[in-house]
């Protein structure tokens, strides 16, 4: 054993010392002609050398994929043939799950779908269920669900701003995107007790008032983030390896993006400009001034880009909405037990990731008769296949980091 | 340009005449009920006609109705193929309800029109046992390959709510307030 390392380690002796009087080994004339590197390009193009395909497998446990996903790629060199997302590995059959409980327990079921933005999946269930039964909301729990959904968005866009430079490897923008999300996630806590899955929307409003001086804090967290992102954009935007790594990577095109119906922020990096706050305005969103952000190109840095100016434009609404708080109950008139009436209806909101869609089916019980949970990522992931086609094997944490999914919304 | 509820209805039932069997509107969105042969013809409709545009591929699902509660007791559901589409455009809604065979339940896929319908599609067939024709690629998604039996079925029974015993307390406000724990 030792023998033969020492063999290894040492090598031929022929093979050393080029300089010396001793034998020499010279290349192979077919060998030193490949160098030449005009003749090899044409090897290569001419399909005289021949490549192998190979199959790399990523994850199910990775760093890079937010949860368990595996990512088959099919490689030729450093060129990704085809990617193949495998999902499921996280699938708890929510759509199953919610139609042995009644509507309470499920508020609190589906915050842990996209475990990022807990309140935001509360909000289409009870919107349902006011259409279904026609209850009239007070106008300070819509102004309060308004705020803390984008202040929910805030949170989710921040963690994005983090996860995406740290994959790239900037690990600065980590430190200042948490240093925003503990402020506001403390005025989010002081309100509800939770950090992550709230449980505080109702149908008909909410579960209790805010407590004295969260409309303070909120309000200078949210002026925070202002007043500090336009430098956090500068931190990344400005940056030339950053440019390099997401400019004109992993485009999604905007007709491929439309059939596998890509929405929020990934959609409208490539161009889909699509905002269910502004085309169809549920709570008070029309009440608000805020913009849409598009990206033109649909590559990795478009996508960026939206995510970011979304946290200024969401951190705008909240100011709005909070200034503008009107006095009054939290709670319609809502019956004892919540029972929908016959009737089915489909509703839709912009959770930070895309449309998230209800579809309630209701016979008139206290449990649903059917769900059909429309989430965002899920219609994500399955465009990834086009963004990663014939992009190379570096580029791909950028193109996965810039998806920004959340496995718990694609598995449901 | 908006398009509204009422002109969608219009615009669907004038575009296309008999391939639908029903078109009427549900809390501002059209509901229309289409055939299995017709589904992939209709769809198309939808997505290329420039005075509807419906060219967003919201989700593709199914329903069983098989124990719905029907206020006349001789109705009987059965199983249905849920197809929602979307115009960014004209912001208007449809939701396309394709009633099926209960006992041998085959939709044509529509992966040909809609790309993005092909998970949600792979889905559909594992959880309610729908046979997509023409599918490139029908194979489960979630689950393993050897589970048995289609979970979203109501005829599937979740073991941890059939087999042990019940709650002890009160589930309902109802029931609590009736004395119960």
């Amino acid at each position: 054993m030792g023998a033969i390392r020492g063999a290894g380690s040492a090598g031929p002796p022929e093979t050393r010392g080029a300089g010396s009087a001793g034998p020499q080994r010279v290349m192979d004339p077919e060998l030193q002609n490949l160098q030449d590197s005009s003749a090899f390009a044409s090897e290569v193009s001419e399909g005289r050398l021949v490549t192998e395909e190979m199959l790399l497998n990523v994850g199910p446990q990775h760093p890079a994929t937010h949860g368990v996903f595996r990512l088959l790629a099919t490689i030729d060199g450093e060129r990704i043939v085809r990617a193949e997302p495998v999902v499921g590995y996280m699938h708890r059959g929510y759509e199953k799950l919610v139609e042995q409980r009644d509507y309470r327990q499920i508020t609190n079921l589906i915050s842990r779908m996209d475990w990022l933005s807990g309140i935001n999946n509360e909000l289409p269930l009870a919107l349902a269920l006011e259409e279904l039964m026609e209850i009239e909301v007070p106008p300070r729990a819509q102004y309060l669900r308004v705020a803390l959904a984008e202040m929910n968005r805030i949170l989710n866009h921040l963690m994005f701003f983090q996860s995406f430079s740290a994959e790239l490897g900037a690990i600065t923008p980590t430190f200042y995107a948490f240093r925003e999300r503990e402020d506001i996630q403390y005025a989010m806590e002081s309100v509800t007790g939770g950090r992550m899955h709230f449980g505080y929307f109702r149908p008909g409003g909410l579960k209790e008032d805010v407590p004295k001086g969260f409309i303070a804090m909120a309000l200078a967290a949210v002026r925070k983030v202002i007043q500090r992102l336009p430098d956090y954009e500068d931190l990344l935007t400005g940056n030339e390896i950053f440019k390099q790594r997401t400019i004109n990577v992993g485009v999604l095109d905007k007709e491929v993006a439309y059939s596998y119906g890509v929405s929020g922020p990934i959609g409208r990096g490539s161009s889909i400009d699509m905002d269910v706050r502004r085309d169809e305005p549920y709570l008070v969103y029309d009440q608000f001034d805020f913009e849409v952000c598009n990206g033109t190109h649909g590559d990795c840095f478009d996508r960026f880009w939206v995510l970011l100016h979304e946290v200024v434009e969401s951190a705008k609404i909240v100011e709005q909405a909070l200034a503008g708080l009107p006095p009054g109950p939290i709670m319609g008139k809502v019956p004892r037990v919540v029972e929908a009436p016959k009737g089915e209806v489909y509703v839709r909101t912009e959770n930070p990731l895309g449309e998230l869609g209800f579809y309630l089916v209701s016979d008139g019980g206290r449990r649903p008769y059917r769900i059909k949970i429309r989430t965002p990522s899920f219609s994500n992931v399955s465009a990834l296949p086009h963004a990663l086609q014939n992009t190379l094997v570096a580029d791909m944490i950028a193109i996965l980091g810039s998806f920004f999914f959340v496995l718990g919304d694609v598995d449901r | 340009m908006r398009l509204e509820a009422d002109d969608a209805l219009d615009r669907v039932k004038g575009a296309l005449g008999e391939r639908v069997t029903d078109a009427h509107l549900n809390h501002g969105q059209v509901d229309v009920t289409v055939e299995p042969a017709n589904l992939v013809e209709v769809l198309t409709i939808l997505r290329d006609d420039i005075a509807l545009g419906c060219r967003f591929f919201t989700f593709l699902s199914a329903v069983d109705r098989s124990t719905f509660n029907f206020d006349d007791d001789n109705e009987q559901g059965g199983l249905e193929v849920l197809v929602h589409l979307y115009s960014p455009e004209k912001i208007w809604h449809v939701n396309l309800h394709v009633p099926l065979d209960f006992d041998t339940p085959v939709c044509p896929s529509i992966t040909g029109v809609f790309k993005g319908a092909e998970w949600h599609e792979r889905e559909t067939a594992e959880m309610f046992g729908i046979h997509f024709t023409d599918h490139p690629n029908l194979v489960t998604l979630y689950l393993s390959e050897d589970f048995e039996g289609h979970p979203m079925l109501k005829s599937f029974k979740l073991p941890a709510r059939s087999y042990v015993k019940d709650w002890p307390g009160a589930k309902d406000p109802d029931e609590a307030a009736a004395g119960g724990r």
